[in-house]
């Protein structure tokens, strides 16, 4: 019974060992801490707004962290820190996405359908609301037009509005050219100003 | 599009919203805002969405946990048993095993069966218990199953394991349920429930026990600077282990104690840890 219970102990010993335990030079310490701890709140409210959960949010943040801090000792050049742990971060939340919600990776690849759909709204035939409706939105509404966009709308739109990023970095933390990011930036917010805008 | 150029102009008043153009095409935006209602009405809407956005889905700040466990990654990565060795919630810690007392979760075993077979078994079982627990944290999954609804928790368990347990809701007392999962506890499937506070995790995993042994509650156990209570209620062993200090472990036991007394209809196990 006991040597069971241990070896099944050690076997996830091991697992941990080898994706939590990094070695860290004092370079690699500074440069976390000058890279990566700044920009801490950026990385947990995208983490929050792609996988929907406070709780997952903060094990994709750990992940990234962990991942950033690899990237860091192996020695690689950081130009645009926030850029580069957003990116890190899309990329665990990605990760952890595939695993747990193999869904929501499928309809991020229909993102095109999706620009589609959204052309057809802001050409459609539903009269554009005020701007002080939409003002009048409250938290919860804010939160289910967001989370209610397709992934890679909602990655821009709060890399965008959220994190403060420029075009550039969003280009750059999520691979896409400077033309995507602004395309899907304005379906975004058509979507969004169309859901407030008409919400009763 | 219904207007030639539409388009074009549209992602150029999303770049001026974002302060993406330059002097000269922010003049540019200028005069077309001024020559055009319709597309000064779609700036004031987008104007209006930021500020809604702003004000209502801000920036969110990471929590202090979080923050440790980030630190402590940078240092070296020790995980949160090293450090929580020495009862962290007393004395001054280091804010590395205050660190690692965040990131701890509290675990609930309940029904040990095997535990109580030898004189060395229950440390043995207690330990597996605490390090399921502990790994469940440092993997990130706490949970097997996750919903906050026991009606969600308790057929997933019951479909994995031979005994039905008790799934009990303690939103109320303010330990809302996170899910459930399977732990080997001395080569055994258990099922352990995952609830939460705050930012800690509570882990309840129910065991079967051989003989009733009343109510009977073992308090100020602590297995890697973790505590630990162990009770049982009837036939059934129970253990929680929590970074959380032993009064919030224990208020957390008498919650789940009185509430499978309830779900059982009243039986023994109602009274409170103390």
């Amino acid at each position: 019974m006991r040597p069971a219970s241990d070896d099944e102990g050690q076997d996830h010993g091991h697992a941990l060992t080898a994706k939590r335990w990094i070695v860290t030079s004092e370079t690699g310490r500074r440069n976390f801490a000058e890279h990566v701890l700044p920009h801490l709140d950026d990385a947990y409210s995208l983490a929050r707004w792609l996988c929907g959960d406070a709780t997952d949010a903060e094990d994709i943040v750990q992940d990234a962290c962990v991942r950033a801090l690899r990237a860091l000792e192996s020695g690689a050049p950081v130009e645009r820190p926030r850029a580069w742990l957003l990116a890190i971060v899309r990329n665990a939340a990605y990760s952890w996405l595939g695993k747990n919600r193999p869904r929501a990776i499928i309809l991020a690849g229909g993102a095109e359908e999706a620009e589609a759909h959204a052309d057809a709204l802001e050409t459609g035939a539903s009269p554009s609301p005020e701007a002080a409706l939409i003002e009048t939105a409250d938290r919860a509404m804010v939160a289910a037009a967001i989370d209610g966009l397709p992934l890679a709308f909602r990655e821009t739109l709060v890399m965008r509005e959220i994190n403060g990023l420029s075009y550039r970095d969003i280009s750059e933390a999520t691979g896409a050219p400077i033309g995507t990011v602004m395309s899907r930036l304005a379906r975004a917010r058509a979507l969004l100003v169309q859901k407030l805008g008409t919400a009763p | 599009m219904t207007r030639p150029g539409f388009e074009d102009r549209s992602l150029l008043l999303h770049a001026t919203l974002d302060g993406e153009l330059d002097a000269a095409g922010v003049i540019e935006m200028e005069r077309f805002l001024a020559a055009d209602p319709e597309l000064a009405a779609e700036y004031a809407r987008l104007k209006a969405l930021r500020e809604t956005i702003r004000a209502k889905a801000p920036r969110e700040r990471a929590s202090d946990s979080l923050r440790l466990r980030v630190m402590e990654i940078a240092e070296g990565g020790e995980p949160p048993r090293r450090e929580a060795k020495t009862a962290p919630w007393r004395g001054p810690p280091s804010w590395l095993s205050f660190a690692a007392a965040m990131a701890a979760t509290v675990v609930a075993t309940l029904g040990l069966q095997h535990l109580i077979a030898s004189s060395n078994a229950p440390d043995a079982a207690l330990q597996a218990i605490v390090s399921a627990h502990m790994r469940s944290q440092i993997s990130g999954q706490p949970v097997d199953v996750v919903s906050t609804d026991r009606h969600t928790v308790k057929p997933w368990l019951a479909g994995k394991l031979p005994v039905a347990a008790d799934v009990v809701d303690l939103a109320e007392a303010g330990f809302p349920l996170a899910g459930g999962r399977i732990d080997i506890v001395a080569g055994a499937a258990v099922p352990t429930l995952v609830y939460k506070r705050r930012d800690h995790l509570i882990s309840v995993t129910e065991l079967r026990a051989d003989k009733g042994d009343g109510a009977s509650v073992q308090r100020d156990l602590a297995v890697e600077g973790y505590p630990v209570v162990r009770w049982f209620d009837g036939e059934r062993a129970y253990v929680a282990v929590s970074d959380l200090s032993p009064t919030e472990l224990d208020a957390f036991v008498a919650a789940f104690r009185r509430a499978v007394a309830k779900e059982r209809g009243g039986g023994a196990g109602g009274e409170s840890v103390k």
